[in-house]
């Protein structure tokens, strides 16, 4: 027996302000706004009716916004747009498990589900319908649903639909007739040309001969004639589970041994390693999140250079990151995502000369990390900037590293060993004269002071600064001291920059 | 041994450094006057673009202007970049050698250096000068080792020391041992410093002298945000990214001789080299060692004979056929006076040298007109400069040339824009040579919108953040007191008290008014006896062929070099095409010198305000005036296309005159002995020409001190030496026993209007070519209307309404159609003996011109096109957006097989779709012939139309809501005219312009159109912050408000405006906003 298809699109209009507003009923009855980008440029993203009908239109900005008396503003809030989404998708599928996320058009969210030979168990379409409607209604999202045998039927009637529809099959293309041309999906050049036309109806659009309006548009005039009609095909690819790495085992009792943790470790990084090579991937990252006696996570993230494969490898950089990062009470659950990443070779150049191997270097570098601490390993990179500490620490990189060093410089240089952070340092005067300073515990007299050399920069941002530096000779008990000291012109204090050797 | 406390920069750029430098060359020189400075030296990079403009601020400030410049050097070092090791973005740019000229010798040779390499880049470019140019040109000029920028700092990076030595002995060799000075600059850098003792003792060891300078690139420590916005600008990078691009701090700021004095204590001597080398710069730039150039005559005869016998003949022709001999006699008696002035003053070269050019023109069958004040010379008239005959309308020759203006008479000459006012340039570029003529720079500054852009570029916006905030900089003519960019940014939105948004306002406020870039003025001149490239360097603009002088046309006459306009005028170009279509379908011959200059129905029209497309009384301020001035005679055209200019309007002298004229105020003069200057305009002063007698009647001035008293008054405004003027001119009066009230009324008439006030003679040469354009318009609609359409931008009104406008009375206007449409618009002869418009192709939106002549031409080959097929085939470069837009249009409707618009359009999106060969040679499926597509409804044909031509040629969108309007109550701009003032009525129609003149406190003028005419509404301030959307984008409006029907004048005071639903026609209003 053939089962007559249907298909239900759920059509969530206005999806970011929905999301924020479900969980906030208080501003049930007021208009609202949702604004998205980085102030000053904010703009309107997403309103709900009564914030259109007060005149509130896309694109505005705060300030314009500000102009509307009574309209609540929020900001676009991504995560909770994802949870909202997951809950759709939640509800959708105590339907079916077949449902299908449609391309975003403007700010509303569509699923289509495939309610095929479901009737059994919920009744006809109608009813199915009003149910879906029904359940999401509970769920706090305003929604427009229609049913169709047709998917794109379905999806195009959607949006129109005040109370759901059900389209009875062979109907399709008369209830698509009185669309607006706009409820396809088109291009730009496509939409223009049929408006050149003087179409507007879907109706028109089903009308138009078929083999002359392939001669004019090719096959994608033949598509959008299906369209229009409700006769073309789709084929549903429903949503599937993400691919995900992650292990979780509870524990009987509180765990506070290393050993003991690294032993539950061993096995769950087995499964990780081998579901990852099932795909020919490895491991480029892993989160480690220990569960803790008394309530609390501890997380740690480990992130080798390189993908990895070997069990080993990771097990060693967890015991050197938890060594140095140890949970502060016994672990009553171990949970432990991994990122895949590919299995990348990496290729060395004939003549270059040899460099450790990555898992090593790794392994080498977590160690030093756990002594020194995180942020104090790996390579400085200057930054393009006249401001003081211009520089960052990025992680090594073994395939950066094989760039060629850029020339040495032919001056003679004389060693400065820079103090990070600067230290705070107390100063008097002699008049305008630098006179005195005291550093690490001593009081030095300043023979000779060359400067001030001035920088000053960013002025046009929050993080503007200016500073004065002094290269200074100075003398404390028979000890003379060669260093650089700052001078902050706009918080107004002294600091020891750096010493000569 | 100089004071102590005396310093001289000799190093400073200003913005003219083109992105390199933040300040004006007046604000350099405000520094100077604050920090007690005596002289100042300008370099700016690779030329004199600020020069003329630091000379005339120093001069009237006290301060010694040096001038010189930083040169461009390409066999040297490159300029020295951060070490290999940091990261940054500066790019290659060579050494630049700070060159100052010691006398006009050096001024010349620099001048001749840039010129030299300049003109040597294929296109504009920066260029560089190799070390043989500098060889070549080294007299005369001092040469110092410059800073971070310069060839010293360059060699020591690249080479240490010993490269750094080499380097200046290389310079010492090029400028001798005198002339250079090892230069010394402390910005507070380490780098720096390691340079300077560096070129200590390179110095020390040459022997050669040390100077200390600042390397100034802004006036004040503040302006450094302005040049790393600037830097930010020239490195298309935003402020975050540039890093090491910007300035490391602010110090290279004029800075005072104490600071220098304190900042090189260690070494004294180089502050005190800079007064001696101040002392040892002679050159100041009123030395130019200009000369104008002398006019071979063919007859080998001295100058002055030949131009004798020119202005004789010319005399003769002008006054012979007037027969009035009183006249003729005073012509004579005016000419003779003025070629003696003329020859006195040497100017004998330039009158024949302006002559050579109309002569060339008139032989070339260009037309040309002298405009400006030349028209008061009968010698300009005699020699055919000028139309306009100065002893038949008693004009004022002081105006134009008086023996005490130390400057050049002004010639401005109208040519038609376009194709003949280049062949008049080239002309003028082939007598005198590339290096003898040149055109005067325009200066492309940095106002609202541009400013808007390229520094919110610079803070990093995005692009649509960009298009919004730039988009929203408003070009009103008058602002409200106060009103700033700022007040802008809020009205379109933006939160401007956040730090961000008010910093960015506060920038863009800033930079208002530095210069950006050089462009080229439309048609200034400047020749010169001999090399110009000796008096001002030269350089390519971007268009190809033409080379333009580094100075703008106010600093070409500040510093005494003579131009001549030769200005782009789109009416004479109509009138051109006028004189040839006029003969050619009419059948009438026309002479321009002989329309009859009383023609009553001309002036009938006139008076009626029917004036729409007429030049100079088209404005809608000039309908509102004109039929109370009721022009009968062709001095009241004069009048009234000088009245309506905001000196007359600002020193209320518009009303007075208006009242007069309607005999509704008796006419009356201020004094008994100003009757006979006042006369003529019924007591009310209204010329610029009156302003100068009455000074000389009343306050006994000469001619010469009374122009100068305009020119206090005029452009670059000197407030001192108009009080001084002012002074004066009351004494004079008191000696004159004129009463103190009569005194105050004419210094406030004076001081009120001189300075936008037309002269006479301007006004009356634009009323010749106003008086022949309506002559035509009325004369002979058709073609007048053909050559408007066919040399459009131009004018006040866009095609559509010039369409409009000619339908209503009575032509015939007929779409474009591929069948008959020439490339231009034509007029065509109709069964009936009457003539009508046919559109031209120039008129399909987006069809290039080559498409167009490539269908006119496909036409003229083989005949009509018989099918959009045989269209396409016959014309291939018509591509389907081509065919498509023609189609939209209606211009295929006339090609057999297509029965509408659509029917067309369906069509070739059959025809554009090319099968290949193969498939075309298969039996294919048979495609029905029939459209499936509905025709176009009127309101989409409207939407075609004005999308697609930007005009319709059937009834006007209007005209299909008459009905409903009617029921509305809407009056129509016909219905307006019949109803008494001070009813309240409703009108309606599409907004063809805007207007918010800075004589009109605000208010905003705005024209509707109708399918029966034009009416007019006035927007109170008020009104204007109420519905600012509503009155800046609206296209059809709905208006509410008192009608005001005074004198055969009709407006609508608004007091209520609302959108009128239209379908979306894109309509295009002229806003002067």
């Amino acid at each position: 027996m053939v089962l007559t298809a249907v298909y239900v699109c759920v059509h969530v209009p206005e999806f970011p302000a929905q999301a924020l507003l479900r969980l906030r009923p208080e501003l049930k009855g007021r208009a609202v706004a949702v604004i998205k980008g980085d102030p000053p440029l904010e703009e309107v993203c997403s309103v709900n009716r009564l914030a259109l009908r007060l005149g509130v239109a896309y694109g505005m900005t705060k300030t314009e916004l500000e102009s509307f008396a009574g309209v609540c503003v929020l900001r676009q809030a991504v995560v909770e747009e994802r949870s909202a989404r997951d809950v759709v998708m939640e509800a959708a599928s105590s339907f079916t498990p077949r449902m299908e996320v449609q391309p975003a058009r403007g700010s509303a969210l569509d699923v289509v589900l495939d309610m095929t030979g479901t009737r059994r168990i919920f009744g006809e379409v109608r009813e199915v319908a009003a149910r879906i409607e029904q359940t999401f209604r509970t769920l706090q999202f305003g929604v427009r649903v229609a049913a169709s045998a047709n998917l794109h039927t379905a999806l195009c009637l959607a949006p129109t639909a005040a109370k759901p529809i059900v389209v009875p099959q062979g109907h399709e293309s008369e209830s698509l007739a009185e669309l607006p041309l706009t409820a396809l999906p088109m291009g730009e050049e496509q939409a223009e040309r049929l408006e050149l036309w003087g179409l507007r109806t879907l109706g028109e659009l089903a009308n138009l001969p078929e083999t002359e309006l392939v001669a004019r548009l090719g096959q994608q005039g033949k598509r959008l004639r299906l369209l229009a009609r409700g006769e073309h095909p789709h084929l549903m690819v429903p949503e599937e589970a993400p691919f995900t790495l992650a292990e979780y085992i509870a524990l009987d009792s509180p765990v506070e041994m290393l050993d003991s943790l690294l032993f539950v470790l061993g096995p769950m990084l087995d499964q990780l390693v081998a579901r990852a090579q099932n795909r020919a991937l490895a491991l480029a990252s892993v989160t480690l999140t220990l569960g803790l006696d008394g309530g609390g996570e501890h997380v740690r993230t480990l992130k080798p250079s390189l993908p990895v494969a070997q069990r080993d490898v990771l097990l060693k950089l967890l015991h050197l990151d938890l060594q140095a990062h140890p949970p502060c009470a016994g672990v009553m659950s171990v949970s432990v995502k991994a990122q895949p990443g590919d299995r990348s070779k990496v290729q060395l150049g004939l003549f270059a000369p040899q460099t450790p191997e990555p898992m090593r270097l790794d392994v080498t570098l977590a160690r030093i990390a756990a002594l020194v601490g995180e942020q104090r390993v790996g390579r400085a990179r200057l930054c393009d900037s006249h401001a003081p500490e211009s520089f960052l620490v990025e992680r090594f990189s073994l395939v950066d590293s094989a760039v060629a060093k850029p020339k040495e410089e032919k001056w003679s240089t004389v060693a400065l060993r820079r103090c990070r952070p600067p230290v705070r340092v107390a100063v008097r005067f002699d008049g305008s004269r630098l006179a005195v300073f005291f550093f690490a515990g001593k009081r030095y007299s300043v023979q000779k002071a060359f400067g001030p050399w001035r920088r000053s920069g960013d002025w046009w941002s929050g993080s503007v600064w200016s500073v004065e530096e002094w290269d200074v000779c100075a003398v404390a008990d028979g000890d003379t001291l060669l260093c650089i000291l700052t001078h902050d012109l706009l918080r107004h204090h002294w600091r020891m920059e750096a010493l000569y050797d | 041994m100089t004071k102590s406390n005396e310093y001289v920069e000799l190093h400073a750029s200003s913005a003219f450094s083109f992105l390199e430098g933040a300040s004006q060359p007046e604000g350099l020189v405000r520094a100077a006057v604050e920090t007690n400075m005596p002289a100042m030296a300008l370099l700016d990079r690779n030329g004199f673009y600020g020069a003329a403009r630091f000379h005339g601020s120093a001069k009237q400030n006290g301060v010694r202007a040096h001038i010189g410049a930083e040169i461009a050097v390409r066999d040297m070092s490159p300029r020295v970049q951060p070490p290999v090791w940091l990261p940054h973005q500066c790019k290659p740019d060579p050494s630049r050698l700070s060159l100052l000229c010691m006398s006009q010798v050096g001024y010349q040779n620099l001048c001749q250096l840039i010129t030299r390499f300049k003109m040597l880049e294929k296109t504009k470019g920066e260029g560089a000068a190799a070390l043989d140019d500098l060889r070549e040109f080294y007299d005369g000029l001092l040469c110092f080792t410059g800073g971070e920028e310069g060839p010293l700092a360059a060699a020591l990076a690249a080479g240490g020391e010993a490269a750094g030595r080499e380097c200046v002995e290389e310079l010492v060799r090029i400028f001798g041992r005198h002339n250079v000075y090892v230069e010394l600059q402390r910005h507070g850098c380490r780098a720096g410093e390691q340079r300077n003792q560096a070129a200590v003792r390179i110095a020390s060891s040459l022997r050669l002298p040390i100077v200390a300078t600042n390397g100034v690139r802004y006036a004040t420590k503040y302006e450094r945000e302005i040049l790393d916005v600037l830097t930010a600008i020239r490195n298309h990078v935003p402020l975050d990214a540039a890093g090491r691009l910007l300035q490391t701090n602010s110090h290279r700021y004029v800075r005072n001789a104490r600071t220098m004095a304190q900042l090189f204590s260690d070494l004294p001597e180089a502050i005190e080299n800079t007064v001696l080398v101040s002392q040892r710069l002679q050159f100041e730039l009123h030395d130019l060692g200009y000369e104008f150039p002398r006019y071979d005559t063919p007859t080998g005869e001295p100058m002055d004979v030949f131009l004798r016998k020119r202005v004789a003949e010319g005399i003769e022709n002008r006054y012979g056929p007037k027969h009035d001999p009183g006249l003729h006699a005073r012509a004579k008696l005016q000419s003779e006076r003025e070629l003696e002035l003329i020859e006195k003053l040497g100017f004998e070269g330039y009158f024949l040298i302006v002559w050579d050019i109309v002569r060339f023109c008139k032989d070339n069958n260009i037309l040309i007109q002298g405009r400006g004040s030349a028209a008061n010379s009968v010698v300009c008239y005699a020699l055919e400069i000028t139309a306009i005959d100065p002893v038949g309308m008693d004009l004022l020759f002081e105006r134009f040339l008086n023996e005490n203006r130390n400057e050049w008479p002004d010639v401005d000459l109208d040519l038609p824009s376009g194709d003949k006012r280049e062949q008049a340039i080239r002309y003028v570029y082939q007598r005198y040579g590339e290096l003898g003529a040149a055109m005067t720079a325009n200066v492309i500054t940095y106002r609202g919108k541009n400013a808007a852009r390229e520094v919110g570029k610079a803070l990093g916006f995005d692009e649509e953040t960009l298009e919004r905030l730039s988009g929203l900089i408003g070009h009103w003519e008058w602002r409200k007191q106060g009103e700033t960019i700022g007040d802008n940014f809020q009205h379109a939105g933006f939160d401007i008290n956040h730090w961000r948004i008010a910093k960015y306002v506060e920038l863009c406020e800033r930079m208002q008014d530095l210069p950006r870039h050089l462009g080229q003025h439309s048609g200034g001149m400047v020749i010169c006896q001999g090399q110009l490239n000796k008096v001002v360097p030269l350089e390519r603009a971007t268009m190809p062929g033409r080379s333009v002088v580094q100075w703008d046309k106010e600093d070409c006459a500040d510093l005494g070099l003579v131009k001549i306009d030769l200005l782009g005028l789109g009416m004479m170009a109509v009138i051109k095409d006028c004189l040839t279509l006029i003969p050619e379908h009419y059948g009438d011959p026309v002479d321009l010198a002989q329309l009859p200059q009383d023609d009553e129905k001309v002036y009938d029209t006139l008076c009626e305000a029917d004036t729409v497309g007429m030049f100079q009384v088209e404005s809608r301020a000039q309908m509102a005036s004109i039929p109370r001035n009721a022009p009968r005679k062709f001095y009241d055209l004069v009048v009234q296309v000088a009245i309506i200019r905001p000196g007359p309007i600002v020193g209320k002298m518009m009303h007075p005159y208006m009242r007069r004229r309607q005999k509704k105020e008796l006419v009356t003069y201020p004094l008994p002995e100003l009757e006979s200057v006042l006369e003529r305009t019924l007591g009310v002063p209204l010329f610029q020409e009156q302003l100068l007698r009455m000074a000389m009647v009343v306050g006994r001035f000469s001619g010469a001190e009374a122009e100068e008293l305009r020119k206090a008054v005029g452009m670059r405004r000197s407030w001192k030496r108009m009080k001084e003027l002012m002074v004066k001119l009351r004494a004079g009066m008191e000696e004159n026993n004129i009463p103190a009230a009569t005194q105050d009324e004419i210094v406030q008439s004076i001081q009120s209007f001189a300075l936008y006030g037309f002269p006479e003679s301007h006004a009356a040469s634009f009323a010749l070519i106003a008086y022949a354009s309506a002559y035509f318009k009325v004369k002979y609609l058709a073609a007048f209307t053909c050559a408007m359409l066919n040399n459009q931008p131009m004018g006040f009104y866009s095609p559509a309404v010039l369409v409009k406008d000619a339908q209503r009375h009575g032509l015939r206007v007929k779409p474009v159609d591929v069948q008959r449409s020439d490339a231009c618009c034509a007029v065509e002869h109709e069964q009936d003996g009457s003539l009508s418009l046919r559109l031209g192709l120039n008129y399909v939106r987006g069809l290039k011109a080559e498409t167009a002549a490539a269908v006119v031409e496909a036409r003229a080959q083989r005949g009509r096109f018989c099918s959009i097929e045989d269209l396409a085939c016959r014309v291939p470069s018509l591509n389907r957006g081509d065919l498509a837009q023609l189609a939209r249009i209606g211009a295929l409707n006339w090609l057999d097989g297509v029965g509408h618009r659509r029917d067309a359009i369906w069509q070739i999106e059959h025809v554009s779709r090319t099968a290949g060969p193969l498939l075309k040679q298969a039996a294919g499926i048979e495609l029905s012939g029939d459209s499936p597509l509905r025709r176009m409804l009127v309101e989409e044909r409207l939407v075609a139309d004005y999308g697609g031509t930007g005009l319709t040629t059937g009834h006007h969108p209007m005209a299909y809501r008459r009905t409903e309007l009617r029921q509305m109550g809407v009056l129509s701009a016909c219905e307006l005219r019949q109803h008494p003032d001070g009813t309240y009525v409703q009108a309606a129609g599409a907004v063809i312009a805007r207007q918010r003149p800075g004589t009109a406190l605000g208010f905003i003028f705005l024209s509707m159109e109708d399918e029966t005419g034009i009416s007019n509404v006035i927007i109170h301030p008020d009104l204007y912050e109420q519905d600012r959307r509503i009155v800046t984008s609206g296209k059809f409006l709905k208006v509410y408000g008192k009608l005001q029907n005074q004198d055969g004048v009709v407006h609508v005071k608004a007091e209520r405006l609302e959108h009128l639903n239209v379908p979306p026609i894109a309509l295009q209003s002229h806003d002067f906003h």
